[in-house]
């Protein structure tokens, strides 16, 4: 229902913004939009991922971070391409790995394990690669760089084609394997599929390892485009919670169990939309974001009311 | 013409440091001169790990260890919240001289005054507080804001051929620099009426947030003439953005900056192409002085505060780029 709702207010703005703003309503903007969406769409396919599976993700910008951190440095000190890829999946996956067991065995809350994860990840990464520092540019000289920051075909951005590549994965994962439909039921009753006999664990594994990769395909995508791997993003920035919106703006309620790839663009497409709108109207960025705040609030009051709980809920508590 | 610039911006500096000494009577100090013996200095910039706070922090580290006070730099690492906190802990300590780098004109008001009132001389350096202090050091963003939007009146404005549409990228809306540099520059830009601001909007210092904001200007605004981004660092992303829209030659991307190597490279890369930097190396050097000066009892007879303004220097892409203006760590 919220879904819906959300789908609403999207084509509205849609509607309103191309009267009301000069140059809203063009293909060149929708270009914009789509490039300047890409990475919160694709964290928001992996932070989807988790929270179906009645988990949270609080380290995925640290994540998303620390493997472009590590992809850039070795490729600016001349390892090759191919290694600098290698070595960054492979300290992913560890990332990734680290949260589930976390979670799964030691059986920490997903929210205080990876706040604390987060916390660690961008201590860590600081000191030993960039000797405390908290940035490094990026040059486009380097041929993955420009290639992801390039155009694939005339009008398709490579940043756009690897969005929907991930789309098209995450809905597979969701709907068409078992991976999903265990994800979907450690949501629905995590005690129920624990009791059922179902692989929770290496399950929790797999969805924290999922989201740990689409933090490296955005890291990589964002800091091609800006020029430079930057842990402000992590600190100061409020990237985290544009994804935290769009998943729950969408329709994906936060104690989990339910959701796919059509909630995450629907809740994409408001605050796409709505960011554009506000950028091409001169908000100023606190403005922007007590707008954003506004919205989710408003959203998860909507969401309360809509979805009121019920003995099942209840007994599921919250996060 | 830009050696000849950066001859006279160095024999300024000579005569301005020769002057200090000459108005306080000093004479060259001397390593284990009894005037420093035990003196404390500590710093707290808004942020280590960035050439600008690395930069003075070594420069101001040399006179500590040349002269035998003690130098220790207290990290906030971007986090305000935690500098306020800082700050009054080392107030607690009783240092010397506190060199601060103020985040906003407001924030560490408070501080500032605290410290002054318990004998603590504080150098505000480059970024000022609106509550005076002892002494700064830094740039004049009055000076900065002013030439720039002189520049782009001349490159955007009357008989330019070109649109006269300004983007401003600053950092913070209330970040001391910013709120200065864009006084002064829409005070030019009123002045002239086919100057048209269609931009304004900040960045939080984040070179993602500026690319994606030129990305957005740049579609409702294609005939745009200039971009004003207020630090280089995040101004690499507003100019990336202008690259990847095909609109390098079009498009004129200015900023400020500590003018460390890295400016020098966007400049020559094409990322960006007009930088005031302000020397952040030569800052380090005249905060080295300042605090050599405050330890041997300096101060104005007013009790007014003591200025030194950084020279700048100017680097611009094309014939006139100059990569001697830059400084490497």
């Amino acid at each position: 229902m919220l879904e819906r709702v959300v789908a609403v207010a999207a084509l509205v703005l849609v509607v309103v913004f191309s009267f009301a703003i000069d140059g809203f309503a063009t293909l060149g903007n929708l270009r914009v939009i789509l490039t300047n969406s890409a990475s919160l769409a694709i964290l928001s396919c992996g932070m989807a991922a988790v929270i179906i599976s009645r988990g949270l993700d609080l380290s995925l910008i640290a994540q998303m971070i620390a493997g472009a951190l590590v992809f850039s440095f070795l490729v600016i000190g001349g390892t090759s391409t191919g290694i600098s890829m290698l070595v960054a999946l492979g300290a992913m996956l560890l990332l990734g790995v680290m949260n589930a067991w976390l979670i799964a065995y030691v059986e920490i809350p997903a929210m205080l394990a990876t706040l604390a994860s987060s916390m660690f990840i961008t201590g860590l990464f600081r000191n030993t690669i960039l000797d405390g520092g908290f940035m490094i540019l990026l040059p486009r000289s380097n041929p993955t760089v420009a290639f992801l920051s390039g155009d694939l075909l005339p009008g398709l951005s490579v940043s756009v084609a690897l969005m929907l590549v991930i789309f098209a994965f995450t809905w597979l994962l969701l709907t068409a394997t078992t991976t999903g439909r265990i994800v979907q039921a450690m949501g629905d009753n995590f005690q129920a599929a624990r009791l059922s006999g179902l692989p929770v664990r290496t399950t929790t594994i797999a969805v924290y390892v999922f989201a740990a990769l689409t933090a490296l395909l955005a890291g990589l995508i964002t800091s091609s485009a800006s020029g430079a791997v930057d842990f402000r993003t992590v600190t100061n920035g409020t990237l985290l919670f544009d994804v935290i919106l769009v998943v729950v703006l969408g329709g994906i309620p936060l104690r989990g169990g339910r959701g796919s790839v059509r909630n995450i663009i629907v809740g994409l497409a408001l605050i796409a939309v709505l960011r554009n709108g506000m950028t091409l109207m001169n908000f100023t960025t606190q403005t922007q974001d007590m707008l954003k705040g506004l919205i989710l609030i408003v959203a998860i009051v909507t969401d309360n009311y809509l979805n009121p709980r019920d003995a099942e809920t209840d007994t599921a508590g919250d996060l | 013409m830009m050696s000849m610039l950066t001859q006279h911006i160095r024999k300024a500096g000579i005569a301005l440091i020769a002057s200090a000494c000459a108005t306080f009577g000093l004479a060259a100090p001397t390593h284990a001169d009894s005037k420093y013996a035990g003196k404390k200095v500590v710093f707290v910039p808004i942020a280590m790990g960035i050439s600008l706070t690395e930069g003075w922090a070594r420069r101001m580290q040399e006179h500590a260890e040349i002269n035998g006070y003690s130098f220790e730099v207290r990290d906030a690492a971007f986090n305000t919240g935690a500098m306020a906190e800082l700050l009054t802990k080392v107030i607690s300590e009783k240092p010397d001289v506190l060199v601060v780098h103020n985040p906003t004109v407001q924030l560490l008001a408070r501080q500032i005054k605290q410290a002054e009132a318990d004998g603590i001389k504080v150098l505000q350096i480059n970024l000022q507080s609106n509550q005076p202090s002892t002494a700064f050091v830094g740039a004049s963003w009055q000076r900065i804001g002013r030439e720039v939007a002189e520049d782009i009146v001349k490159e955007c404005g009357e008989g330019s051929g070109k649109s006269g549409k300004v983007a401003i990228i600053p950092g913070g809306l209330t970040a001391a620099d910013s709120v200065i540099m864009n006084d002064a520059a829409f005070k030019v830009f009123a002045g002239h009426k086919e100057i048209q601001v269609v931009s304004n909007q900040a960045s939080d210092w984040e070179p993602e947030k500026a690319r994606q904001i030129t990305a957005t200007v740049l579609q409702q605004h294609p005939d745009l003439c200039a971009i004003f981004g207020h630090w280089d660092v995040h101004t690499m992303g507003a100019g990336n953005a202008v690259k990847d829209a095909g609109k390098a030659d079009s498009v004129l991307v200015y900023s400020t900056g500590g003018g460390d190597d890295a400016a020098c490279k966007a400049v020559e890369d094409g990322i960006q192409d007009r930088i005031w930097s302000y020397d952040a190396d030569g800052q380090g050097r005249d905060a080295g002085t300042m605090i050599d000066l405050l330890l041997q009892g300096a101060g104005t007879t007013d009790g007014s505060m003591m200025v030194v303004e950084s020279p700048l220097k100017i680097i611009k892409a094309g014939p006139e780029f100059d990569a001697s203006l830059c400084w490497k760590m």
